[in-house]
C-alpha cells in the first residue's frame, strides 16, 4: 500500500537556485528507504516538503501525498501528525523545558489529555529505551539521548512516516548502534537522508541517490552501492563494508 | 542596577509593579498585533541571549570589569515590544533563580530595565535614525547614544524608588546614581555599538529592518508616554520636598503641572549664577547635559573609527 | 568556572522529601507570602527576623537539603545585596538602617534560594501558565530556560576558539574579541530560532 507518493515536485529557492528537479518517487507502507546523495543535493530540502513546511504557501493541486492525503492549505495540520520529521539538530527540535512536555508538545496539539496524555508519554519513551527518563533536562542528556527522545516525541502522534535528516551524523559508535537497532525495531515507514553508508547498507533495503536535486538512481541497496561508478560520480563512495566482502 | 527584596516600601514597591504590568501588557498585545508568527520564538531565544551576552567580560581597569545590560540592543534587533517581553523574562528569571533582584522589588527593576530602558532605547535610536539616516554608521552611532540614554533613564528611576522609599536622599542619590551610571552607559554605548556592527556585517540585509517603526507613530508615542510616566511617578512627589530648585526647574521647562506646587514668588529674576549657587539641582541639571554631549561625542567617535575600519580593510583584499 | 557557572544555573537540588512533593504554587505563594512578610516587619523587629530564620532552616532541614549548597548560593548572591545597601550608609546615622536591609534582604534571600532548591523551574513555569499569565510571556519564559544553557555552552565553544587565536592581551582586543562572540551568537541564535519555529510547525503548533 503506498505510504508517501512523490509526482513531479520541484521547489526553487528565493534566491533563484533550482534545488528540486521534478522528482517521482514512493514509498511503501513500513517501507525504509535511504537518501543518500553530495551535500546540497536536496536532501534536506525534500524532508521539509514531505509535512508541508516548504513550499511556504502549499500549491492548489496537491504535488505529494501522504497516507491518501494531498498536501494541501487545509490539511497541513494532518499532514504533520502522519509525517513525523527528524531535524538534524536535536536541540533545534527539543525546544521544551522537559523531556515530559517536549514528547507531550505533538499529542497536546492534538487535543490529547490526560490520563491518556501521560500514558501516552511514558509509551512513546519506552519504545525508544527512555523510560524513566520524563522528569529529565534536555541539557543534561547526551545526543543520542537527545535524538531518542525527539523520536519518543513523533511517535508520540502516532506519525506513520518518519523523515530523519542525518540522524547518526554526530553520535558516538554505542549511540549509534542504539539507533540503528531502535529503527529496525519501529514498525513505521522511514525515509533516512544520510551520509552514513555503513548504516545504509546494514538497514536499509532500497536507496534513492539524489544529486543537483534529481534522483539519478532509485533500487535496491546493495545494487547502488556496490556500483562504484555510481558512487564517485555523485560524490559518494562504495562503503567499507561492501569493499570487503567476499564475491558469493 | 537591580534592586533586591527589602529595599523599597511596599507602596513604592506596588506602584511600580503596578506599572510595569501596564507596560508589559502594552508590549505583549504590540507584539501580538505586529510581530509574524515566525518571530515569536525569537523573542526566547533572544532573551536566553541576553542572559548569556550579560556575562561577557569587557575589562575595564584593575581586576574590574563591565558588562552588557542588552536592553538597547535587543530595542535594537527586535522592536521594543518583543525587547520589552524579552528583559523581562531575563529579570523573572534572574529574581528566581540567582535572587538578582528580589521578588517584591521585581515590579521596579522590570519597570526599570525592561519596560523604561527599552522604550527610551527605542524612542532615542527611532528619532536619531530619522535625522541621521540609515547609512551604517548613523544606525550605529543612533544605537550607541540610544544604549547610553537607555542606562541612565533606568538609573534614574532606579533611584526615584530608593528615594522614595525613604532608604537614601534623594539628594544624594541622584547624583551618585545618574553620575555613576552617565560613566558606565558609555561602556555599554560601545558594547552595543561593537556588536551590533558585528551582526549588521553578517547580515546586512538587517539594516533596512532595524528601527523600522513598528505600526504608527501612535506606537512610538505610547512607548515614550510609558517611560515618561515611570520617570515622573517617582520623581515628581520627590520633586515637591525640594520646593527650591526643583521647582523651578519643573516650572520652567513645563512639567509643572506634575509636580505639586508650593506657593513660592517667581525665580525669573536670578541670574544663573545665583541659581547655580542657590538650587544644587541647577548644575545637576548642566552635568548632566554636559554628560549627555559626552556620551554623543564618544559614540560618534566610535561608530566613526568602526565603519571607517570597514572601509578601508575592503582594498587590502 | 564552568562547574560554578553550572551550580549556579541550576540550583534546584534533586529530592523527594516533602517539601519536593508539595506543589508547586503552594511553594510559591509561600514564598511570595514570606518574603512579603519580611519586607513588612518593622525596623528592630529581631525576634520576629529570627524566628522567620529558624523557620527556613527547618523547611531546609526537612527537605532534606544540602546545607552547605545553599550557603554556598546564599553567599554567592551576598555580594548583590551589600552594594546595594552600602548605599544606605550615604545617609547620616545610617547604621541601624543598613543592618535592617541587611538582615531583611539576606532572608528574603534565603527564602528564594529555599524555594528554587526544592521547586523545579518548569513547574514554576506552570504555575504562572495556570495562573492566567499571557501565553507569549510563558513561552518566552520556557524558550529562554530551555536554550540559556545550549546558549551559554555554544558561546564559551566561540570564546575559547577565540582565545586560541589571540596572540596580544591588549583590552581592546579582548573588547572586540567579546563583541565578535556576541554577535556572532546573536546571528547564530536567530538563525536557530528559524529552525525552532519548524520545528514547532512541524509537530503542529499553531501559534
Amino acid at each position: 500500500m503506498t505510504l508517501l507518493g512523490v509526482q513531479g515536485l520541484s521547489y526553487r529557492y528565493p534566491d533563484g537556485h533550482m534545488a528540486l528537479r521534478d522528482l517521482r518517487f514512493t514509498l511503501a507502507e513500513g517501507e525504509r528507504v535511504a537518501l543518500i546523495g553530495p551535500n546540497g543535493a536536496g536532501k534536506s530540502t525534500l524532508l521539509l516538503h514531505l509535512n508541508g513546511l516548504l513550499p511556504d504557501r502549499p500549491p492548489e493541486v496537491p504535488v505529494v501525498t501522504v497516507d491518501g492525503l494531498g498536501i494541501i492549505e487545509t490539511n497541513l495540520g494532518e499532514v504533520r501528525r502522519r509525517v513525523g520529521l527528524l531535524f538534524q539538530d536535536p536541540d533545534d527540535q527539543l525546544f521544551c523545558p522537559t523531556v515530559w512536555e517536549d514528547v507531550a508538545f505533538g499529542p497536546q496539539q492534538l487535543g490529547v489529555v490526560e490520563p491518556r496524555l501521560s500514558e501516552l508519554v511514558v509509551e512513546s519513551l519506552a519504545k525508544v529505551g527512555l523510560r524513566g527518563f520524563e522528569q529529565r533536562l534536555p541539557h543534561h542528556l547526551s545526543r543520542g539521548e537527545k535524538r531518542r527522545v525527539c523520536l519518543a516525541g513523533l511517535l508520540a502522534c502516532e506519525a506513520r512516516l518518519l523523515a530523519l535528516d542525518e540522524p547518526t551524523s554526530d553520535l558516538d559508535p554505542r549511540g549509534r548502534r542504539e539507533l540503528m537497532l531502535l529503527l529496525t525495531r519501529l514498525p513505521v515507514a522511514q525515509l533516512i537522508a544520510t551520509h552514513d553508508l555503513e548504516f545504509v547498507v546494514e538497514i536499509c533495503p532500497r536507496t534513492i541517490v539524489l544529486d543537483g536535486g534529481q534522483i539519478v538512481a532509485d533500487g535496491p541497496t546493495l545494487q547502488l552501492l556496490d556500483n562504484e561508478p555510481l558512487m564517485l560520480a555523485h560524490g559518494l563512495e562504495r562503503p567499507h563494508i561492501l569493499r570487503h566482502r567476499h564475491p558469493h | 542596577m537591580h534592586i533586591p527584596d527589602g529595599f523599597l516600601d511596599l507602596r513604592t514597591a506596588a506602584t511600580a509593579a503596578a506599572l510595569a504590568v501596564a507596560g508589559l501588557a502594552y508590549a505583549l498585545r504590540d507584539v501580538k498585533r505586529s510581530l509574524p508568527p515566525r518571530r515569536v520564538p525569537l523573542i526566547g531565544l533572544a532573551a536566553a541571549f541576553v542572559f548569556a551576552a550579560q556575562m561577557l567580560n569587557f575589562p575595564v581597569a584593575a581586576g574590574t570589569s563591565g558588562h552588557l545590560i542588552g536592553a538597547a540592543l535587543a530595542s535594537v534587533l527586535l522592536g521594543p515590544g518583543a525587547a520589552v517581553v524579552a528583559m523581562t523574562a531575563v529579570l523573572v528569571l534572574q529574581a528566581l533563580m540567582f535572587a538578582d533582584g528580589g521578588i517584591t522589588a521585581l515590579g521596579a527593576n522590570v519597570l526599570n530595565m525592561a519596560v523604561v530602558a527599552p522604550a527610551v532605547a527605542f524612542g532615542v535610536f527611532a528619532a536619531l535614525r530619522r535625522l541621521l539616516g540609515r547609512s551604517l554608521r548613523a544606525t550605529l552611532l543612533a544605537a550607541g547614544f540610544a544604549a547610553w540614554c537607555s542606562i541612565v533613564a533606568a538609573a534614574v528611576a532606579c533611584a526615584a524608588q530608593l528615594a522614595a522609599s525613604g532608604i537614601v536622599d534623594w539628594g544624594t542619590v541622584l547624583p551618585a546614581m545618574a553620575g555613576v551610571h552617565m560613566v558606565i552607559g558609555l561602556g555599554e554605548a560601545v558594547i552595543t555599538m561593537l556588536i551590533l556592527a558585528v551582526v549588521l556585517r553578517a547580515r546586512p540585509e538587517l539594516l533596512d529592518e532595524v528601527g523600522r517603526v513598528p505600526g504608527t507613530a501612535g506606537v512610538t508615542a505610547a512607548y515614550g508616554l510609558m517611560a515618561s510616566v515611570a520617570l515622573v511617578a517617582f520623581v515628581a512627589p520627590l520633586a515637591s520636598s525640594r520646593p527650591d530648585g526643583l521647582e523651578y526647574v519643573a516650572e520652567r521647562f513645563g512639567f509643572a503641572g506634575f509636580a505639586t506646587v508650593a506657593a513660592e514668588p517667581p525665580l525669573a529674576d536670578y541670574s544663573v549664577a545665583a541659581l547655580a549657587s542657590q538650587s544644587p539641582w541647577l548644575s545637576t541639571a548642566v552635568a548632566g547635559g554636559i554628560g549627555t554631549l559626552i556620551a554623543f561625542g564618544v559614540a560618534w567617535l566610535v561608530a566613526r573609527a568602526l565603519t571607517t575600519a570597514g572601509q578601508s580593510a575592503a582594498p587590502h583584499r | 568556572m564552568a562547574a560554578l557557572r553550572d551550580r549556579l544555573l541550576s540550583p534546584y537540588q534533586h529530592g523527594s522529601s516533602p517539601v519536593h512533593r508539595l506543589p508547586a504554587a503552594l511553594k510559591f505563594a509561600a514564598a511570595l507570602a514570606c518574603i512579603v512578610l519580611i519586607v513588612l516587619l518593622p525596623r528592630g523587629a529581631w525576634l520576629a527576623h529570627g524566628m522567620i530564620a529558624t523557620g527556613l532552616a527547618t523547611i531546609a532541614l526537612v527537605a532534606g537539603s544540602n546545607l552547605r549548597q545553599l550557603a554556598i548560593r546564599l553567599l554567592l548572591l551576598e555580594p548583590f545585596v551589600i552594594s546595594v545597601a552600602l548605599l544606605a550608609l550615604l545617609r547620616p546615622g545610617g547604621w541601624p538602617l543598613f543592618l535592617s536591609i541587611m538582615a531583611k534582604s539576606t532572608l528574603c534571600l534565603a527564602a528564594m534560594v529555599l524555594l528554587t532548591a526544592t521547586t523545579r523551574f518548569s513547574d514554576l513555569l506552570g504555575v504562572l501558565w495556570r495562573a492566567r499569565v499571557p501565553a507569549l510571556l510563558v513561552t518566552t519564559l520556557a524558550l529562554m530556560y530551555r536554550y540559556l544553557f545550549v546558549l551559554v555552552e555554544e558561546m564559551e565553544r566561540m570564546r575559547r576558539a577565540r582565545r586560541s587565536r589571540t596572540f596580544t592581551a591588549g583590552r581592546g582586543t579582548v573588547w572586540r574579541g567579546s563583541a565578535q562572540v556576541a554577535g556572532q551568537l546573536f546571528v547564530r541564535t536567530s538563525e536557530r530560532a528559524e529552525r525552532v519555529y519548524l520545528a514547532m510547525c512541524a509537530r503542529g503548533w499553531k501559534s
